[in-house]
């Protein structure tokens, strides 16, 4: 099992990532009770990124905006930016919440066996919707939408 | 002594479960079970007239919202996932309503009817544990059943190591075909990155032992085999199938091809 080290994660989400296509066009695809968008991307270096998106029919504050990165033998999620529709608990620090929560990939999870990104922090104010989930992913993690900024728009709902 | 370790059981469990209103007719259950992201189950106790009046507990689409981060959702409907989550549904009597996964609360047994549905969730949710596992060991028994249709027992060995130069197996083969009349050929099953990797070792050693073993590697999924690894490999083995289950007929046609003539095929590949 390939276990990344917290530098090795930050260097990651810390990489500019320029999407191919305007990602906010696109069209969630509702199935299975949900509504569904995904893409998968390379960086200039290489590094090679999957951006998801999802949202419960029945639920709007159920929903997660991801970041992950192809590791050659499984993906491996770097972050993920989660509606308040469950409680979470951080199992090494003892700690539960009911909130909106952003999961974070740490090596000391992928240490314990854990999924690699259990461990998870509230959001505070800063989205209470997917789509402001989503900026907060572009934001922290340095993705790009193509094109001129006041022409990025965000993805059809 | 046991006294309080069952009033610690109680008490942990217990205090961990709540009910707390959420709107008309609409409760979130609170419950200690999480997943493997330390996420908890996400149920909601709400009444429902949609069929009847009654009450019920809903997961609102979360457990397979859940899923979908590892899996595509595609691979829900078929094969051993649908299996396991049709059988979790089932034997715990929940219903899926256009992915919404629900149990009705009957007679007012409420403690009855979490207890189901928790048991549900958390089996249709291990799907993305087993998975992978179950998947790898499908292909391993498909490729070997294959091979015992297709060639015959005294042509083939399975878990095959060179008994002088590697007494201990440690370049070994998944298959090694002997036709006496060609050169033998070595046949491996490629799952991982790892399998190819040990595979392109056994291959080069056996060059630099001089065997003159041909080969031949059939991939469960060669899509998923990283460019690196994939191109290594290719360098040294003679014919390599992208998947069995797409290349059946041509397997079976390089095959042929090996082995002697093919009166002796027919009745030994039937036994």
């Amino acid at each position: 099992m390939d276990i990344l080290t917290d530098r090795e994660i930050q260097e990651l989400i810390a990489e500019p990532k320029q999407l191919p296509t305007d990602f906010g066009l696109v069209a969630l695809k509702t199935r299975r009770g949900s509504r569904f968008a995904g893409i998968d991307f390379a960086t200039t270096a290489g590094n090679k990124y999957f951006i998801f998106l999802r949202q419960s029919l029945y639920n709007p504050l159920a929903f997660s905006a991801g970041l992950g990165y192809h590791l050659s033998t499984r993906d491996f999620r770097l972050k993920r930016y989660n509606g308040k529709f469950h409680e979470h608990t951080n199992p090494l620090e003892h700690e539960t919440f009911y909130d909106f929560h952003i999961h974070m990939a740490t090596e000391r999870y992928q240490l314990r066996g854990n999924r690699e990104d259990c461990y998870a922090e509230r959001a505070g104010q800063r989205f209470g919707s997917l789509k402001d989930a989503f900026y907060c992913l572009m934001d922290d993690c340095n993705v790009v939408l193509p094109g001129p900024p006041e022409q990025r728009s965000l993805f059809r709902t | 002594m046991i006294d309080t370790i069952e009033r610690d059981f109680r008490e942990k469990v217990c205090e961990s479960l709540r009910l707390v209103p959420e709107g008309y007719e609409r409760f979130r259950v609170f419950t200690p079970f999480a997943l493997d992201d330390g996420d908890h189950l996400s149920i909601i106790l709400k009444h429902d007239d949609s069929d009847g009046d009654r009450w019920v507990l809903s997961d609102e689409g979360h457990t397979y919202m859940h899923l979908t981060y590892d899996l595509e959702e595609r691979s829900l409907s078929s094969g051993t996932r649908q299996k396991i989550i049709g059988k979790a549904l089932t034997v715990h009597g929940l219903q899926d309503r256009n992915g919404e996964l629900l149990i009705p609360v009957e007679q007012g047994r409420y403690g009855d009817a979490l207890y189901s549905f928790i048991q549900a969730l958390l089996r249709i949710s291990d799907v993305t544990l087993l998975s992978r596992e179950r998947v790898h060991a499908a292909f391993v028994e498909d490729l070997k059943a294959f091979l015992v249709d297709h060639i015959p027992e005294r042509h083939r060995t399975f878990d095959w190591h060179h008994p002088r130069l590697d007494p201990d197996g440690t370049y070994s083969v998944d298959c090694y075909i002997n036709s006496d009349v060609k050169q033998p050929t070595a046949v491996f099953g490629l799952i991982t990155d790892a399998k190819v990797s040990v595979a392109t070792i056994s291959l080069m050693k056996f060059e630099q032992w001089g065997l003159g073993i041909r080969s031949i590697g059939v991939f469960e999924d060669q899509e998923s085999i990283s460019r690196s690894a994939l191109a290594r490999f290719t360098d040294v083995c003679d014919r390599m199938f992208s998947s069995l289950a797409a290349n059946r007929d041509r397997l079976e046609a390089h095959i042929s091809e090996l082995l002697p003539p093919s009166p002796e095929r027919g009745s030994q590949a039937a036994s």
